[in-house]
């Protein structure tokens, strides 16, 4: 029986520690034959079981050109992530997916890219950076903010070192006030305040920007007064899902499916939604 | 010329499909005052005519209340799963109410859009509808409001129109032939068309009500009195939402599709604790929105077949009719940041 809720199994070939709640996990198909039919395009989500506590949804955070693995990655908050959180390599978990919209990295091409993440919400916007690195000669200048509550909650904090050496690459990392160590040597202040200071040049520019809702919806004026227009400010929504495929009824911001016609918006298509994000 | 059918001769079919290995079900009383869809070990449980309509669905037989999705196994770091292969029983409903049969359509879309729902779709071939036209509705029911009525043939493979005597036959399926091919006998009376109950709102003045004031006050009103319960979704025939989770110990278990419900806190909640529809208000407003704005601007028309059972099941008499009602005469005209605060609070 063609089952649409049943998932492929994947064997954790690692785990890796981030902060003292965050994890990230490289999982690949058990049947080699399913890894090479297997693809997807940054941006895009899947259902990521623990059997025995329940099926989490996540992005993909590993980019789409890596085609031997995914990867995603967790904060550990509920059943299911107290699960993921006990996994180690060679152990088996459930994928389904891919699922939803994904990130237009074709329009893209051409324009310079300004990511903005806030806190456990660096993984979406990982996928496009390394998609984007990868293919560096089609993309402007890239720019990425990331702040997080302390110094010690920063997720992919090596990565962010690589991002900064890769050509016409900025990166700017801050910390939320009173998150600083001694050696802290970058930003300290709110990601919408170190949006303002950091002068990002606007033109020619669409911005990603993930986090919290409460700092998404003060770092909108910013890139507002910046100049972007709402066509050009994307965002990845975080609702609660449980199927994935537009059955189960509870991840509708108003009229919209964030697992069908989401979980990728521009601002200019959440303006025209109730606000039940 | 139309067939017919006696009431013996109808209920001694039944007990043929009943005898011949079928399942059958359709209402019963299964204490006093208690009528639901149940599985009949014979045609005289049957409770037809005098009662409005059972207090459930006939969804149960397509979308559990419980259902096992697959089951996996742990062999150390291994985990070994076991697709399920559904074989659904063969099911004849008989006296199913034309506002359950309608509801079936609707859910059709929702089980088939993009991804195929098997675990719906199995069972709804293995199916066979037996309509009874209805010939009395209570203050509850709406169906003519919906575009609906008490004979309509939408999701039927039989309809049943009561006579004086007996019933006139419409095999409207190939399906409803088989169960009806030579039972019936040609007959000159056709059944008159029931009116049904009145019409009490106007799904078009609805859906711009809905599409317009989105901060209404009306659903804190309405919220106020609501109990979270989810007797409303439970019991009526269209709503389909689900919850998946695990049943299992050390050694395994299976994955399971539980109802849900729209009216429940949980059923948003992030798992930073973030809830998208955080109070009641919201929450009752997404009901309404789903059955009459979301539901109509996908797929073409309503998740509601007017059955009634919403406000009949509420422990303080809330539901569709309720709410419209509530909607139709609330103030259009107030200050839409004003109460954009007031719904949020
Ligand atoms: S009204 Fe609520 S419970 Fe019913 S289908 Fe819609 S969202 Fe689900
Ligand atoms: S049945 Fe009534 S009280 Fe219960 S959730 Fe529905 S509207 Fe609220
Ligand atoms: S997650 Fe089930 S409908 Fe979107």
């Amino acid at each position: 029986m063609n089952n649409i809720y049943m998932p492929e199994l994947m064997k954790v070939i690692g785990v890796k520690q981030h902060t003292a709640d965050v994890k990230s996990v490289k999982i690949r198909f058990q049947d080699p034959a399913t890894t090479d039919a297997f693809s997807f395009r940054v941006g895009q989500f899947g259902m990521f079981s623990a059997f025995g506590s329940g099926e989490s949804t996540f992005n993909i955070c590993s980019s789409s050109n890596w085609k031997d693995h995914i990867e995603f990655c967790f904060r550990k908050t509920g059943m299911v992530t107290e699960s993921l959180w006990r996994i180690e390599e060679g152990d088996s978990i459930g994928f389904r997916g891919p699922y939803g919209n994904s990130y237009p990295m074709e329009d893209w091409e051409g324009r310079n890219l300004i990511f903005i993440g806030g806190g456990i919400a660096m993984p979406p916007i990982r996928c496009a950076i390394w998609y984007a690195l990868e293919n560096r000669a089609k993309y402007g200048d890239i720019t990425i903010v990331y702040g997080a509550r302390t110094a010690a909650d920063f997720v992919f904090a090596d990565e962010l070192d690589q991002w900064a050496q890769a050509e016409r690459t900025r990166v700017v990392r801050c910390v939320d006030p009173g998150g600083e160590t001694p050696d802290w040597n970058y930003e300290v202040g709110l990601i919408p305040h170190v949006i303002e200071r950091a002068a990002i040049p606007a033109e020619n520019s669409i911005a990603l920007v993930v986090g919290p809702p409460i700092m998404i919806k003060f770092t909108l004026p910013v890139l507002d007064k910046m100049g972007l227009g709402t066509k050009d400010i994307y965002t990845s929504l975080e609702n609660r899902m449980k199927c994935g495929v537009g059955k189960c009824g509870r991840c509708n911001c108003g009229p919209v499916y964030v697992c069908k016609e989401g979980p990728i918006f521009t601002l200019e298509q959440l303006h025209r939604l109730p606000l039940d994000y | 010329m139309s067939e017919a059918i006696t009431q013996a001769a109808l209920l001694s079919l039944v007990d043929d499909w009943i005898s011949g290995g079928r399942t059958v079900s359709g209402p019963s009383f299964v204490k006093e005052g208690l009528l639901l869809y149940e599985d009949l070990q014979n045609a005289g449980q049957l409770a037809l005519g005098k009662v409005i309509r059972p207090a459930d669905s006939i969804k149960k037989y397509f979308l559990p209340r419980h259902e096992e999705l697959y089951r996996y196994t742990f062999a150390g770091q291994n985990t070994c799963l076991e697709n399920i292969d559904l074989v659904p029983v063969e099911r004849v409903i008989v006296g199913a109410r034309p506002c359950d049969a309608a509801a079936l359509p609707v859910l059709d879309k929702v089980f088939n859009w993009d991804y195929v729902d098997e675990f719906y779709t199995r069972r709804r071939d293995a199916t066979t509808v037996v309509t009874i036209a209805c010939t009395l509705w209570d203050d509850q029911c709406f169906c003519t409001s919906v575009g609906l009525g008490p004979a309509v043939e939408k999701g039927s493979d039989v309809l049943l129109l009561p006579l004086a005597e007996g019933y006139e036959v419409r095999c409207l399926t190939e399906k409803g032939q088989r169960l009806f091919a030579g039972k019936t006998t040609p007959s000159e009376t056709m059944a008159a068309a029931p009116t049904g109950p009145e019409r009490k709102f106007d799904t078009k003045e609805i859906d711009a009500l809905l599409h317009g004031d989105y901060e209404n006050p009306v659903w804190r009103d309405i919220a106020l009195r609501c109990l979270g319960c989810g007797s409303c979704a439970f019991t009526c025939p269209t709503c389909h939402c689900f919850d998946i989770t695990d049943e299992g110990n050390a050694s395994g278990g299976c994955r399971v599709k539980n109802w849900d419900c729209c009216q429940f806190n949980m059923f948003t909640m992030h798992a930073s604790g973030h809830n998208p529809r955080s109070n009641q208000a919201q929450r009752q407003r997404q009901r309404i929105q789903h059955k009459f704005r979301i539901y109509p601007d996908k797929f073409g028309e309503v998740l509601c077949t007017g059955c009634g059972n919403c406000t009949r099941n509420c422990p303080v008499s809330l539901g569709v009719l309720t709410t419209m009602e509530a909607l139709a005469s609330s103030d259009a005209g107030r200050d839409a940041t004003e109460n954009a605060a007031s719904l949020k609070g």
